[in-house]
């Protein structure tokens, strides 16, 4: 299948989405957010792909924004109704999609992230960026809120204290300061960007496929819930793992002292 | 709103500012501060007119060095002082300001002061600043929010070792733990503050409101119901016009 705002490529179970608006810094329209949905689905029915990377053509922006962000002020002389904001969010909605995907996520972040750019960044697992990246919420520049889980999810992981910072009064943090307050685990170079990538994304593949989904659920969902709960959960999902061929295959491949090769089953 | 004692309220260009006021006492927070706070902060309440309030303390040392101990020990019965504590909520009512609230700190920042602090939105602090938690050392706790506020803000291991150990930070202790957003020069505390404020204020006045909703009850949330807040916000910050930045 062919996209025309996104490129995606899937090599060696690995699966790479392109934001592909480069004359505009990767925006996202409506057309565009249509065409990651259907991708998510896809990589959701695909049992094969282990890894997903996320990044945006060029090397200036990850992605600015939605269009919602840049043109709403020209846009909005008349008010919208109720109804007819809550379709336009939804049809710009991507964080769902996203976040819905089992396996690990990589935001290959190769320039700035803003507005749902940024929240796009935050519906990730990984955040591997360019030291020349900024990041930001400009959104209430211009009388708006974050649609895609930017307020909820830029504090459960940077805290409260630097959210209502950024939020209000819409200023940008750069790379340093990003990496600083947990915002992205790496920054590197523009040059080295996609081989710091690789190699995080060769450490996942060496992983049992399962295991790696029943992590990931563990601390997401295990952030929502009591300590107790948490624990709960935790204990059910390793048990879980006690059915799959790969628990197996990775205990005798230690004992063997050899690498197993795990199938994800 | 003149005549108060304990603090000085002024209201410029829609920003409130609101200093502590008892600079003999390293502006400690008294029976009379919590009475006139709690007048100042309901009337900022209602006051659409405010869109960011400043938090400070008066004078060279002090932003807040506590609670005043020489009332301690003065309350009838703790039937009667817990019975005050509720009808007299002013930490409720400061964590029920819809405007943000932006504390400028300096010098001593102590027991309820860190506790005012931490009822703020945004804490910038000069290079003065110090930070404690001393009340297991006279033997009492935190009791405006601080064993709750304080662990949201830094993690719950550094909270403990304040509490436990009475470790004090210094500024640049508290900029590392994310207690307060900026370090700035002595000299420069009000003026940044003022600036940030200035430009928040050139914001939707609405819209900042349920941006600072959506952050402070959403952490309160699970993720699924904090999304979904956000959703309505976000819509309705969609269907208010708002073409120049201002008043919508």
């Amino acid at each position: 299948m062919s996209y025309h705002y996104l490129l995606y490529e899937l090599t060696e179970s690995v699966a790479s989405i392109t934001l592909n608006r480069r004359e505009t810094g990767n925006i996202i329209n409506e057309e565009l957010a249509q065409e990651l949905r259907d991708i998510c689905r896809q990589i959701n029915e695909d049992e094969t792909i282990r890894a997903i990377v996320i990044t945006g053509a060029g090397t200036e922006a990850f992605c600015l924004g939605n269009e919602l962000e840049h043109y709403s002020l020209s846009q909005r002389n008349t008010s919208l109704s109720v109804t007819e904001a809550e379709n336009l969010i939804a049809r710009y909605s991507l964080s769902p999609a996203i976040t819905n995907i089992s396996c690990p996520i990589v935001a290959a972040i190769n320039g700035n992230a803003f507005g749902q750019g940024l929240e796009l960044v935050l519906s990730c697992d990984i955040r591997i960026a360019s030291n020349t990246a900024s990041f930001g919420f400009p959104n209430i520049t211009c009388g708006l809120l974050p649609i895609d889980g930017g307020t909820q999810r830029l504090p459960r992981l940077i805290g409260k204290g630097k959210s209502l910072e950024i939020l209000l009064t819409g200023e940008t943090v750069n790379a340093k300061e990003a990496l600083e307050m947990g915002l992205v685990n790496k920054i590197v170079p523009p040059g080295e960007l996609t081989s710091a990538v690789d190699q995080i994304v060769k450490k996942i593949k060496k992983k049992a496929p399962i295991a790696l989904k029943y992590a990931k659920e563990a601390v997401i969902k295990g952030l929502d819930l009591t300590l107790e709960q948490g624990l709960r959960l935790e204990a059910d999902l390793y048990f879980l793992l006690h059915t799959t061929r790969d628990r197996t295959e990775g205990i005798t491949a230690f004992r063997e002292k050899r690498p197993p090769n795990f199938e994800g089953k | 709103m003149n005549g108060f004692d304990t603090i000085i309220y002024e209201k410029k260009d829609s920003i409130a500012f609101v200093t502590l006021n008892r600079p003999q006492l390293l502006n400690a927070y008294n029976i009379k501060m919590r009475d006139e706070l709690y007048q100042a902060l309901t009337a900022i309440k209602d006051d659409s007119e405010v869109r960011v309030v400043i938090f400070s303390g008066a004078r060279d040392r002090a932003f807040c060095a506590g609670a005043d101990l020489t009332e301690f020990l003065t309350a009838p019965t703790p039937i009667i002082a817990r019975q005050a504590r509720w009808e007299r909520d002013i930490w409720g009512v400061f964590l029920s300001l819809p405007q943000p609230l932006i504390a400028a700190l300096h010098g001593y920042v102590l027991g309820s002061g860190i506790e005012i602090a931490l009822c703020c939105d945004l804490r910038f602090a000069s290079e003065d600043a110090r930070f404690g938690l001393p009340e297991t050392g006279i033997g009492i706790m935190p009791a405006a929010g601080g064993t709750q506020t304080l662990p949201r803000i830094i993690g719950r291991a550094k909270t403990l070792e304040m509490l436990l150990a009475g470790i004090w930070l210094d500024a640049q202790q508290a900029y590392c733990l994310g207690l307060v957003n900026r370090i700035v020069p002595r000299h420069d505390l009000l003026p940044t503050t003022h600036r940030v404020a200035q430009k928040i204020a050139t914001y939707s006045p609405l819209v900042v409101r349920w941006a600072k909703q959506a952050i402070r009850r959403g952490m309160d949330l699970p993720l699924l119901h904090g999304l979904e807040m956000e959703r309505k916000l976000a819509t309705l910050a969609l269907t208010t016009i708002n073409t120049d930045g201002g008043e919508p």
